[in-house]
């Protein structure tokens, strides 16, 4: 049976690996070429719509500080999960993995965005009766 | 009479899924589906006041369940409870966003991590394989010659110039509209609410995805004239029984306008119709279905079926324009390209 659904779905998998759409294409704005991973300190928090901007300060070995951008996704989704305007602080330390901007700026995505102990900032849930799952 | 074959339908799958979850969910979720049978069964919508049947409250789209049909799948509509399990459990795995899997450019498209997203953790409580229940395919029907043509010409225009300003992007990406705002109204990756508010002569859709609100009038309210168009077009609605009948034409449209038809390019013109179907079929279920009809760009009407699950509030305001950093990044980021194009031509001189 399970062989069964394997190919039933086999097709299906290659739909899904097409590019998602929120609420703009990342592929134009981001360059999937230009893969960064930042360690910075959070100077400010913007939650503003259609998404949240983390800026930080990233310090290079020498100590000087580079001001990047980093764009995160919708804030109604967090605030539905308990997310405040409090839960990401200013001076806060934090890990980026994401894609810089096809401009050149210091702005990125916020792929993976963790505590520099490797905790998800931003943690989500694939358990469809944790607290935040649709019904 | 379509539609109450559904609900036997339903009341016939919930009821097979109750027993074949029985073994692996926790003992709420499975009061929960059973008490969804039983309603389903018995169930009668309450009464606004002034006699209408009560759809009022906060109404939650998402699910995963596909808007298209995977083409393996033929004309099987609906699931089995063994399949569906199946196929719920291998959707969720398979949309989740924290995989790194698949190299850069797949990762960068996924762009956040779960945490991000609220697309629903489950497939719709109707057992479908897809969101469209017409063609009996569940895909949508092939464009007419002409559309086809005009689909072609935008496409091929918009990968040569895929960013020169902002009226060549998706209407989402300008914070105009999005398919969540209908109608049809198509669930999406998060901001999935609606809230619905009825009064004696009309009854109010409040969409989260942009904040967009669509007020239909129950009673002989004008329409617009044939030359006023809007983006989510002039609706006017009545009752048939207990479900609430909304028509809406004078859609505004171009290039970009996808009426949740192809996200990037859009397809629809001055015939388009909607009449969607709004029916409360239980206290914490309400069935909507929409069928799209426009002669001069589809080859036939095609027709989505979502069951909506009756959600907590609050709703919070999603106010795109508010900080639309997005829109620039992209065309600042076309404009390099370009320019990076240039050089490298330049040099091969």
């Amino acid at each position: 049976m399970k062989n069964k659904f394997a190919i039933l779905f086999a097709g299906v998998a290659l739909l899904a690996a097409a590019p998602v759409w929120a609420h703009h294409s990342f592929a134009a704005e981001f360059d999937a070429e230009k893969p960064v991973k930042l360690r910075g300190t959070v100077t400010k928090m913007e939650w503003i719509n259609p998404h949240a901007w983390i800026h930080i300060d990233v310090k290079d070995a020498s100590g000087k500080a580079t001001a990047w951008m980093v764009e995160c996704g919708s804030p109604n989704t967090l605030l539905r999960r308990g997310f405040t305007r409090t839960s990401v602080a200013v001076g806060q330390e934090i890990v980026v993995d994401g894609y810089q901007a096809k401009d050149g700026t210091n702005r990125a995505n916020g792929r993976d965005v963790t505590l520099p102990g490797g905790q998800k900032l931003f943690l989500g849930t694939s358990n469809p009766d944790a607290e935040g799952g649709s019904k | 009479m379509k539609h109450g074959r559904l609900i036997s339908l339903s009341c016939v799958a919930f009821a097979a899924v109750a027993t074949a979850f029985a073994q692996s969910t926790p003992p709420q979720a499975r009061a929960k589906t059973a008490a969804a049978v039983k309603d389903v069964k018995n169930w009668a919508p309450a009464r606004t006041p002034d006699g209408q049947p009560d759809l009022q409250g906060i109404w939650d789209s998402a699910s995963l369940t596909p808007l298209e049909r995977p083409k393996e799948l033929g004309t099987k509509g609906v699931y089995t409870p063994e399949e569906f399990a199946a196929y719920e459990a291998f959707r969720a795995k398979d949309m989740n966003r924290d995989r790194r899997d698949g190299g850069n450019a797949a990762d960068n498209a996924r762009a956040y991590n779960e945490g991000w997203y609220d697309r629903g953790a489950h497939l719709g409580r109707n057992m479908r394989t897809s969101r469209i229940i017409d063609p009996p395919d569940g895909r949508f029907p092939p464009f007419t010659p002409e559309a086809q043509k005009r689909f072609d010409a935008v496409k091929a225009r918009l990968a040569a110039h895929p960013a020169d300003g902002p009226e060549d992007r998706p209407l989402f990406e300008r914070c105009l509209t999005y398919s969540q705002n209908g109608p049809p109204l198509i669930p999406g990756n998060y901001n999935n609410l609606y809230q619905i508010v009825q009064t004696p002569t009309a009854v109010t859709i409040f969409s989260e995805m942009a904040h967009q609100t669509r007020t239909v009038p129950l009673d002989d309210h004008a329409k617009l004239p044939s030359n006023v168009t809007q983006w989510m077009g002039d609706s006017h609605g009545h009752w048939e029984g207990n479900t609430l009948v909304v028509e809406t034409t004078n859609f505004r449209f171009n290039d970009m306008s996808h009426f949740g038809t192809q996200y990037d390019y859009g397809m629809s013109d001055e015939n388009l119709k909607v009449v969607e179907r709004f029916t409360r079929t239980a206290a914490d279920l309400l069935i909507y279905q929409a069928t799209v009809t426009d002669p001069t760009v589809y080859t036939k009407p095609w027709t989505i079926e979502t069951p909506m699950n009756k959600a907590e509030g609050a709703i919070f305001e999603y106010a795109c324009h508010e900080g639309n950093y997005g829109m620039a990044g992209i065309l600042s980021g076309e404009r390099a390209r370009e320019k990076k194009a240039a050089e490298q031509s330049g040099g091969n001189r």
